[in-house]
This record gives C-alpha cells, sequence and structure tokens, in this order.
C-alpha cells in the first residue's frame, strides 16, 4: 500500500494499483510532506498551517486518527521525515528551523525540540542518519549541514563515529558544506558513511564521513536534480527537473557520467498517409498529432524513494512521482539488464 | 551585469536616502558576493600571457589560460580588464577550431566559459555573431546544467 500526497488540503492513501483507499483530511492548508514509517505503522504528514500530524491506525475501527504534534513555527512546514527508529521525526519549515519531535509520554503528545542556528533560509530536505542522532539538512541558503539530534528525553546514549568525532549534544553543527543553488535533496547511504545531496546548480554532491573537506562534486549536463536516493553504497539515482532517473556511480573521487535509467522504444511504423498528414497540417497547423515527450514523466520529477532492497541492502526498485500526478516504479534488476554497460 | 551594484532602494526611500533594509537584524549577508579572487597584477599578467600565447597561434592554451581564476569580487576595472582578455582569446579563433577546442576543457572551465559568453551577450551585442557560434558548442559540451550555473551564480564576471 501505497500513500500519494496531494497538493490539497487532504492526501490520500492508496493502493498499488491505483484505487484509493481512504483520505485523511485535517490540514486546513496545503499538506507539502507525508512520511511513512513502516515499522511502527505511523503516518506523518505536515502542511502550510504551521502544523504536523501523526496518524496512527485504530486496529479496530480500521480507521486513521490524527494526533496534533506541537511545532511552535510560525511558518508552513516544508518537509518530514521519520528517523530509522521510528521514535522520532523531523520537521523541516520555512521558519528557518528544523523541528525535531519526540513523543512525550507524561503528557500523551508529540513535542519538538529546535534546531535554529546558523540555519539562514527555508530548510527544503532532511534526511537521518542510521544511527538515530544525526541527521543532514539541506536548505535555501545554498548549505547542506549535518547536525547531532542526540535527545537526552528519549536516553539517547550516542557513540562516536565519522560524523561525530567528539560527542556532541542536540542541535551541534558536525559539517557545513556550500553551494551554489537550493539544496534540493539530501540522503545519507544505507550504511551512513557517505552524503550525498543534489543542488539547483545542476550538481550531484557526495562526502565521505572519513574524509570530510573533500566533496566529490559533480556538474552535471542536466537541469537542476529535485531528488536523489542510493542504489548501493557505491551508486546513486537522481531525478528532477529532466524528467527522468538517471544512475551514476561513484569512482574513486569522481562520479561517472550519468546513465539515462528512462529508455523508451520508439513507436515502431504507423506513419500517416501523405493525405493524411496534409489534412493534419491544415486543421491544426502542425505534421505530427504527438506533443508528449520521449520521457514516462511528462513533467518534473519531483521524489523519489526506495520501495524494495534486495539481500545486501542495495535498491531493486524505487518509484518516482512527478509534477505530471504520475507515480512509477522502476526495477532496477530489469532495467540493469537491459540497459548496455549499466553498473549499480 | 547588474548584480554588482548594490541597490539602495527605489521609491520612497530613495528619496529618503536611506537603506531600511540595513537596519534589519535578520538582514541576511551573503557570503559568496564579499570574496575577491584576482587583483590587478594577477590579470594583467594574464592578459600578457594570453597575448603571447596567441601570437605563437596557440590559440588553445590561450583559451585555457583566459579561463584561470575569474577575479568575481566587486572590482570592476579587473573584471572588465578580464573581460576583454577573454573577449579578444574567443575572436581570435577560426570556427573550426572551437569544437577541439571546447572538447578539452574541464566542467570548471566550461561554466566559466559559459559566464563570460553570457556576460559577452549583455554587454557587447556586437560581438553577438561569434559568441553565439561559440554557445552553440559549450552547450553541447556542458548541456543545460552549465546554463543553470550561471543563472544560479551570485558572483558574477
Amino acid at each position: 500500500v501505497l500513500s500519494s500526497c496531494w497538493k490539497r488540503k487532504q492526501w490520500y492513501q492508496r493502493r498499488v494499483r491505483g484505487t484509493k483507499e481512504t483520505e485523511l483530511q485535517k490540514h486546513i492548508e496545503r499538506v507539502k510532506c507525508v512520511d511513512w514509517a513502516p515499522n511502527t505503522n505511523r503516518i506523518s504528514t505536515c502542511a502550510g498551517d504551521r502544523n504536523a500530524y501523526v496518524w496512527n491506525l485504530n486496529a479496530e475501527t480500521g480507521v486513521w486518527e490524527p494526533s496534533l504534534v506541537l511545532l511552535r513555527i510560525e511558518r508552513a512546514a516544508t518537509y518530514i521525515r521519520w528517523s530509522p527508529a521510528e521514535d522520532r521525526f523531523a520537521v523541516g519549515s520555512g521558519a528557518r528551523l528544523l523541528s525535531v519531535c519526540f513523543y512525550d509520554n507524561e503528557h500523551d503528545w508529540w513535542v519538538s525540540k529546535h534546531i535554529k542556528k546558523p540555519i539562514r533560509s527555508t530548510i527544503l530536505c532532511v534526511d537521518w542518519h542510521p544511527s538515530n542522532h544525526i541527521l543532514a539538512i539541506g536548505s535555501c541558503d545554498f548549505k547542506c549541514r549535518i547536525f547531532s539530534a542526540a535527545l537526552k528525553e528519549t536516553n539517547d546514549k550516542p557513540e562516536i563515529s565519522g560524523w561525530m568525532p567528539k560527542l556532541s549534544k542536540f542541535s551541534a553543527l558536525l559539517a557545513e558544506y556550500e553551494t551554489q543553488g537550493w539544496v534540493h535533496s539530501v540522503k545519507f547511504s544505507p550504511s551512513g558513511d557517505r552524503l550525498a545531496w543534489a543542488a539547483h546548480d545542476a550538481s550531484i554532491n557526495i562526502v565521505h564521513m572519513d574524509s570530510k573537506d573533500s566533496v566529490i562534486r559533480s556538474l552535471t549536463p542536466s537541469l537542476p536534480l529535485l531528488s536523489i536516493i542510493w542504489a548501493s553504497e557505491g551508486s546513486v539515482v537522481c531525478a528532477g527537473h529532466d524528467n527522468y532517473p538517471s544512475l551514476y556511480n561513484i569512482n574513486g573521487d569522481t562520479l561517472s557520467a550519468g546513465t539515462r535509467l528512462d529508455v523508451k522504444e520508439k513507436k515502431a511504423g504507423g506513419g500517416m498517409s501523405a493525405m493524411a498528414r496534409f489534412q493534419q497540417l491544415d486543421r491544426t497547423g502542425a505534421d505530427t498529432k504527438d506533443s508528449t515527450l520521449g520521457t514516462t514523466h511528462q513533467n518534473a520529477i519531483v521524489e523519489l524513494r526506495v520501495t524494495a532492497t534486495g539481500g545486501d541492502g542495495t535498491c531493486t526498485q524505487f518509484s518516482s512521482v512527478g509534477m505530471d500526478g504520475k507515480m512509477v516504479l522502476w526495477n532496477l534488476d530489469a532495467l540493469a539488464s537491459s540497459i548496455a554497460d549499466l553498473k549499480i | 551585469v547588474g548584480r554588482d551594484q548594490t541597490v539602495i532602494s527605489s521609491g520612497i526611500n530613495a528619496e529618503y536616502g536611506v537603506d531600511v533594509d540595513a537596519y534589519d537584524e535578520e538582514a541576511y549577508e551573503d557570503e559568496a558576493r564579499v570574496q575577491d579572487d584576482s587583483g590587478v597584477a594577477e590579470v594583467t599578467e594574464r592578459a600578457s600571457k594570453v597575448k603571447d600565447l596567441l601570437s605563437q597561434m596557440k590559440t588553445k592554451e590561450a583559451l585555457v589560460e583566459a579561463l584561470k581564476s575569474p577575479p568575481v569580487g566587486r572590482d570592476q576595472t579587473v573584471k572588465s580588464q578580464n573581460y576583454d582578455t577573454v573577449m579578444w582569446v574567443l575572436k581570435s579563433f577560426k570556427g573550426s577550431d572551437i569544437d577541439a577546442a571546447v572538447a578539452d576543457l574541464s566542467m570548471v572551465e566550461v561554466d566559466i566559459l559559459m559566464k563570460y559568453l553570457y556576460k559577452g551577450f549583455s554587454c557587447s551585442p556586437d560581438k553577438a555573431a561569434n559568441l553565439l557560434l561559440w554557445h552553440e558548442k559549450v552547450v553541447a559540451k556542458g548541456g543545460l546544467g552549465s546554463i543553470v550555473r550561471v543563472m544560479v551564480d551570485r558572483k558574477g564576471v
């Protein structure tokens, strides 16, 4: 079962292959982002009404019940993500701060702690590190930052790692990277050792925690990428304004040229007769009727999500949603065999 | 282009001569716009190196030299001097040699060249024909991404 977010006031839950199952209405402004925590089966949504809700499925009635999260922000919430352990989630907002929300058992509600300095503009994307207490933020002030989100309240015991060489408390800045454009998407690799982010200057940047100062920067020839996911520890899939996903491999300290994953077969034969062509030309001023683009998505791809992983943690299937309203599932295994030279 | 000028403000504030935004506590100082890369000496030296290379008909090397660390700070004279150097190199190429020269450039150099091309479009419309020829070749190498990088660049050349 998949959920999809609508840029209206409610959002929908759908089964794979299309039928709408439930409509969850609570927000009074556009729903900006949705995230589903698979293990605890909770859905969190955030919207332009400066609120976020956590939805719990009532086992008896089968109804999703919302519970309000106190974000204490004065601008719209833009992004929401559950942490790997699903005991907390992060909400980015236009208020230039990140709210890390956790459940307060005593009062039976979700409370938030803010990470504010030194973020100077709207937060566009957030990703959690597998350790559950480190997160990365991409924002409109052209920077990608890594913070510690270790909470005393949930009895976190952070350990020293590559990203956090000495124990840091909540909201301590661990690393900061600059790009020329808004940072649209940021993702930790499956092991958490690497961080990748895509910015509006049509670049893909990757950094390894052991060499934090050397960023692998790929200036792509495509239009800016809006979403990036890790297909394996050494390769990323990204998509954006070019309407197709492409795969990039990390070779040492460079990034390979992207392999386009959307390979459409040209329509075979079926040409029009000369008479039909001229009639068409006379009627519409163009001699072919087809105005669709040569890509599966007809508009920018907004988000990529890993939907299935193989035994070793590599992604075998991912989904893409675009501004054309389509959701497409891509099978990496099938693509690997049909596209020559595709290495994952 | 227009980025290098600090606009005081328009309308009523211009009449009072007060820059209201300067008093804003949460004002965002764009760090990128404060840096300065090449000084006058470096740019002049580069101009003479390029002149030497061009006189020896080494147009490819001249191009690479001209595109090295462009001045991106606020000093207009330095920037226009470097701009003149780059334009001169671009003019010295025969149409048929452009492909080979662009093919050898790195992506960073392609981006710098693209920035100068767009500056050329706006500052020297008389050179447009030659610049458009260059533009076509550079897009073939750098793609639309290189044009995007010109537009999001906050440090103008």
